[in-house]
């Protein structure tokens, strides 16, 4: 079975040297040499991170033969952003609408109504 | 594989009125709102109340199914004029009247199966206003945080957007 994309995405960004292969292919494409240099990582090592990036669609070999640069692919990064962003949105605009709620109930309490109506009403039993 | 105790939290965009950051491999928001505690916990027990301010700007909510007891299940459905209808949907895991409860959060990404993961909600007491503290336990977020952290996705994702804009005007 194959697995979810956004799992593939989470799997691959999982690790430390893969997201700064990452960070450093955000500024512009890098050859394999120039992506393992600022590790202290043997290529083997470091292609290996390349697979796993690749694997997961975030990264892709350029059609220079032989330099063959990896570059970043950003769809599968804006799942992960929209997917972050849904909560982040989900959660900040109900504590919004949270806030508004609980105030219209106590401006209807001081204008005295004058009991504990909108606390009590639903109580069960 | 070494294991590092690493507290990191991450600001997420918090706002003057929310906090937003991340922890590790949790998503919290933490906001204080002015009303007494019970009141607060009730806005979200109450089925009657939850469509009164749940889900974002916009969207209404129709709360299909609520058993608020341990093992019981929820699920509520959120419709907006610019979308098919989303169901959200779980288990209470833990209730704990009126300081804190835990669910699972889950919502169907078509495509992508079942998405989302437990939350745990706490209410404090902070001078008879509420502090809630939601935290969504999301399990690959480490993931999430360095890539966020790195501002890599977003600093990618907006040299494309306008990259692809550039492109349009052409």
């Amino acid at each position: 079975m194959q697995p979810d994309p956004l799992s593939s995405t989470f799997a691959a960004l999982a690790d430390p040297t893969r997201r700064a292969i990452l960070a450093r292919l955000a500024l512009g494409e890098a050859s394999v040499k120039d992506l393992s240099s600022p590790f202290d990582m043997t290529q083997p090592a470091i292609s290996k991170h390349l697979r796993v990036l690749e694997r997961a669609g975030l990264i892709e070999q350029g059609r220079n033969a032989q330099w063959r640069p990896r570059r970043l692919r950003a769809e599968p990064l804006r799942e992960v952003a929209d997917w972050v962003s849904q909560y982040r949105r989900h959660w900040e605009e109900s504590f919004e609408r949270l806030d508004a709620y609980l105030r219209e109930v106590n401006a209807g309490q001081e204008q005295g109504h004058g009991d504990d109506d909108d606390i009590d009403a639903n109580r069960p039993g | 594989m070494e294991t590092t105790m690493t507290s990191t939290r991450i600001d997420r965009g918090s706002t003057p009125t929310t906090t937003i950051y991340s922890d590790g491999t949790d998503l919290v928001f933490e906001r204080t709102f002015d009303a007494p505690r019970e009141q607060v916990w009730k806005a979200f027990m109450d089925p009657t109340l939850v469509p009164r301010w749940w889900g974002p700007h916009g969207t209404t909510t129709v709360v299909a199914e609520m058993d608020v007891r341990p093992g019981g299940k929820w699920r509520y459905v959120s419709s907006a004029p610019d979308r098919d209808d989303v169901a959200f949907f779980g288990e209470y895991l833990e209730i704990d009247p009126p300081e804190r409860f835990r669910w699972t959060f889950l919502f169907d990404v078509p495509g992508m199966g079942t998405q989302g993961g437990p939350e745990t909600h706490v209410f404090a007491d902070v001078d008879g206003r509420t502090r809630i503290t939601s935290t969504s336990h999301m399990g690959s977020s480490e993931a999430i945080d360095g890539a966020l952290a790195s501002g890599m996705v977003r600093g990618a994702l907006e040299t494309w957007d306008r990259l692809a804009t550039l492109l349009a005007e052409r």
